[in-house]
């Protein structure tokens, strides 16, 4: 899996007056699990809509395998995304909403119920998505990432509103996909999540790479991954509640 | 394009509520049409009501289509819609990338169904008209003869309004694509198709032959005259031809609108 590499370069995008990315630059290196982590409004989600080009960017280049996402016959075969599990048609059945993207990317109709057994969907499959509860929506969205059984995954916060057991199994299925040699690209807010899942982090802030490290790396000299957190982006957050207010500018 | 075509067919007839309004779109159409055939009343005489001389049975056999397409212009306008409440654009456009790929292929699905939905719904009219109006003074008792697609200025009406309704379906997913808003769009699409002629019985002379020509509506729907085709405002396929212009316009400009912004 060569291919398996997401390269973001020097990505510059405004929204208005806003910078919201500032010339941002990493690499997702083939066969681990990067997690992307910072405030809210530092760009994770633009970033990683600018990757699957959806998004416009001024500056910069991101490419997958060396190219650009919209220039990728059937792209769902190199790069799967969740970007946000309740972007589907309520009166839709899952199955149908897996069967309408494995069309789209000529993929045999035997792969949806493959994908939806992948991630323990069962019966639900058959149901209407909209009376999913947003763990169930997490698992629908992750089995339509997995349908072009690709090299690459790119997945915004995949941990939102999955129960305990939905964690466990989320944890263990990550860390699968990075050990069969693929690239995987994991937003998340549960801090606490990524020591147990990424090999590696990217910390954004404002638009800006505050770090690319290990885990390792970036815990040493500080009293857990949140202490490292927190001191790396307490001069990029908008707004901080309690006693830190004083950090704020 | 054609792996798009199929993703965006398989969208369209796994939902409900496509069915619903295309046999919605049917049975609107042809009750209204059946509804002012039965309640039309032709006097020779011309005595109260309208006058018999100049009447154009096959015309007013498919006034429904004037009502349908609003049912029609609504599947439109959700099928591209309905992809901006929830945000399933963005997935739409990561499986189909190239938008104009994208759009396309919704547009070649839409205006199949409305074709589909078009050609019952013209039929049933025409049946209708074909029971009904020999009662309303219009039948061959009167000098008219029983509607038939036999003849030939009543087939290219029948054959062009369902034409005219496909055309409806894709000028609604320009104006869809456009606006992205469900309400909205469907709002502007039936502002644009029915206050034209509500604006044009206000004015007079040239003014409201000038509008006539140009509203997609009013121009789309002299397709479907078989009488005094010389003192219609525009002819009838120069009629259908402005709505196709309508329909490309709209669509061309969604297209532009959707490269330009981001998902």
């Amino acid at each position: 899996m060569s291919e398996a590499r997401i390269e973001v370069d020097g990505l510059r995008k405004r929204f208005g007056q806003t910078l919201a990315l500032d010339g941002l630059s990493f690499t997702v290196a083939p066969g681990t699990v990067t997690g992307f982590v910072g405030p809210n409004g530092a760009g994770k989600s633009t970033t990683m809509r600018v990757i699957l080009g959806l998004d416009s960017i001024e500056e910069g280049t991101a490419l997958i395998g060396g190219r650009p996402y919209a220039r990728l016959t059937h792209p769902m075969r190199h790069v799967g995304s969740l970007l946000d599990a309740s972007a589907l048609q309520p009166s839709r059945s899952g199955r149908n909403h897996l069967l309408w993207i494995a069309h789209s990317q000529r993929l045999p109709v035997s792969r949806v119920d493959e994908v939806a057994e992948l991630v323990g969907l069962g019966k639900a499959a058959r149901r209407k998505a909209g009376g999913y509860s947003l763990g169930m929506r997490q698992r629908l969205g992750i089995a339509a990432a997995m349908l072009g059984d690709p090299p690459i995954l790119i997945m915004d916060e995949p941990f939102n509103g999955m129960d305990p057991e939905g964690i466990i199994w989320m944890r263990g299925f990550l860390r699968g996909l990075a050990a069969e040699g693929r690239a995987v690209l994991v937003s998340s807010h549960l801090l606490g999540e990524l020591p147990d899942v990424a090999d590696h982090v990217v910390v954004i802030g404002r638009g800006r790479v505050l770090a690319d490290a290990t885990i390792e790396e970036l815990t040493a000299g500080a009293s857990s991954l949140e202490d490292a957190y927190l001191r790396l982006t307490s001069g990029a957050v908008e707004y901080r509640s309690g006693t830190d207010g004083e950090q704020r500018r | 394009m054609s792996d798009a075509l199929r993703a965006e067919w398989t969208k369209l007839r796994t939902i409900a509520g496509t069915w619903w309004l295309m046999v919605g779109a049917v049975a609107v159409t042809v009750a209204a049409s059946a509804g002012i055939a039965a309640s039309t009343h032709v006097s020779p005489g011309g005595s109260g009501g309208a006058s018999g001389a100049g009447q154009d049975p096959t015309k007013l056999s498919l006034i429904g289509v004037d009502l349908g397409q609003a049912v029609v212009a609504v599947l439109a306008v959700l099928a591209v819609t309905e992809e901006y409440g929830a945000g399933m654009i963005r997935v739409t456009l990561a499986a189909i990338p190239r938008r104009g790929v994208m759009l396309g292929a919704k547009a070649v699905n839409i205006a199949g169904l409305a074709l589909v939905t078009g050609a019952p719904a013209v039929a049933g009219c025409l049946i209708a008209g074909r029971l009904l109006l020999p009662e309303a003074g219009l039948g061959p008792a009167h000098g008219y003869a029983l509607l038939s697609i036999a003849h030939g200025p009543t087939l290219r009406a029948a054959f062009g309004s369902v034409l005219y309704l496909g055309l409806i379906a894709l000028l609604s997913l320009g104006i869809g694509t456009v606006f992205r808003d469900p309400a909205v769009s469907a709002g502007i699409v039936l502002g644009l198709l029915y206050l034209p002629p509500l604006l044009a019985q206000l004015l007079s002379g040239p003014w409201r032959r000038h509008i006539q020509q140009i509203a997609p509506m009013t121009a789309g729907l002299a397709i479907q005259a078989t009488r005094n085709i010389r003192s219609l405002p525009i002819s009838p396929w120069a009629g259908l031809g402005v709505l196709a212009a309508w329909a490309a316009g709209m669509l061309l400009v969604g297209l532009a609108v959707l490269k330009a912004r981001d998902a």
